[in-house]
């Protein structure tokens, strides 16, 4: 039995000890494999562009806020009105457009100028441009009591609540 | 890279292309109020609003400079009293109250009386005042209705003050006298369905 067993062992042997044909393409093969897979270099130097994007991304959440550039999602349609039957012009001007005449440029019936603008919620100051020169306070609203740069402006205000 | 990155980022938030309506020596002071009051958090864009406003009236860049540094100066009073918490809006009201004559104990105190938001409460003391009504008197009478009145009740209260005064009426008087009616009107209300007696207005400014 333990004879048999020796003779067994011994083929085992001579059998594994048998020359084995390789595949010659089996080289090449391996090294495209491992050509393929990134090296530690290789991967730090595909991440860093990555980690940059994420910075930069992170930046301009931190410092431009988005979240915050819409005060609200809740927005209330105003009108504003200014009877001026001699005006050949009115333009709205406000905190709500930049100060810019050219954004709310209001329309005229009979001399009673009109526009409507969708505000969210907040405190605007605004005042009307009448023919391009002439600064004009809202009659029908609160004065904007700090104008610190000697032209009549009126403030309006949008709740958020009830209003 | 990633500082360069960086750097890029915070120039371009910081120079608006709004402020180029500005000249260059007033667009470079504004831009160092903006850094500096977003540096310690503050809300920028009634900086921004107000730098394009002096812009369209035609004001000296010394003006805009000076209106710009007194705001963000006050946006901090007002966050001060508020809290951090505060949102812009409220922030920007706070200030007109404050310009207006209110004092920062005036506005912790609403704070403390009223759920957020605050903008049409302090917007509402800032207006009164700028009636002819005198401060503490706004004050007084926002703080009472503080606690229980809509927006649209202030506005109503504001309206009814204001009307009272371009007929004639004493300011302080008819804030005291518009006061109580409330009062009174609110007392007989007791038991009537939330919002019952107010039904929902059209805006106006």
């Amino acid at each position: 039995m333990f004879e048999q067993d020796d003779e067994t062992v011994e083929r085992v042997i001579q059998h594994l000890r048998r020359p084995m044909a390789m595949d010659p393409g089996l080289d090449a093969r391996v090294m495209r494999e491992i050509a393929r897979v990134p090296s530690p270099k290789r991967r730090a130097r595909l991440l860093l562009p990555l980690l940059a994007v994420a910075a930069v991304l992170a930046t301009v959440l931190i410092v431009a806020r988005p979240w915050s550039w819409n005060r609200s999602s809740k927005t209330d349609v105003q009108q504003f009105v200014l009877v001026a039957p001699q005006a050949a012009s009115v333009a709205l001007v406000g905190d709500f457009n930049d100060w810019d005449p050219a954004r709310s440029p209001m329309q005229t019936a009979h001399g009673v100028w009109a526009t409507v603008v969708r505000l969210a919620p907040g405190r605007y100051r605004y005042a009307f441009l009448v023919n391009g020169v002439e600064w004009r306070a809202d009659p029908s609203a609160p004065a904007a009591k700090d104008d610190e740069f000697g032209t009549p402006s009126s403030v309006v205000t949008v709740g958020g609540r009830g209003s | 890279m990633i500082l360069a990155a960086l750097l890029l980022v915070t120039q371009a938030a910081a120079q608006d292309p709004r402020l180029e309506r500005l000249d260059p020596d007033t667009r470079l002071a504004v831009v160092a109020v903006l850094d500096s009051a977003r540096d310690v958090g503050l809300p920028v864009e009634s900086i921004i609003q107000r730098a394009l406003e002096g812009a369209t009236k035609g004001a000296s860049g010394a003006r805009i400079v000076a209106a710009v540094r007194r705001l963000a100066l006050d946006l901090g009073t007002a966050r001060a009293a508020l809290g951090n918490s505060a949102s812009a809006p409220d922030l920007e009201a706070a200030v007109a109250a404050l310009r207006a004559g209110a004092t920062p104990e005036v506005l912790a105190h609403l704070r403390d009386v009223r759920r957020p938001p605050l903008t049409m409460a302090l917007s509402v003391l800032a207006d009164l005042v700028a009636s002819g009504v005198p401060a503490d008197s706004a004050a007084a009478a926002v703080l009472a209705l503080a606690p229980k009145a809509r927006d649209a009740d202030l506005v109503e209260f504001r309206r009814a003050v204001e009307r009272d005064i371009a007929l004639g009426a004493p300011p302080g008087a008819a804030t005291s006298v518009r006061l109580n009616a409330g009062a009174l009107d609110a007392i007989s209300n007791l038991g009537a369905p939330n919002g019952a007696n107010n039904p929902p207005r059209r805006s106006r400014p």
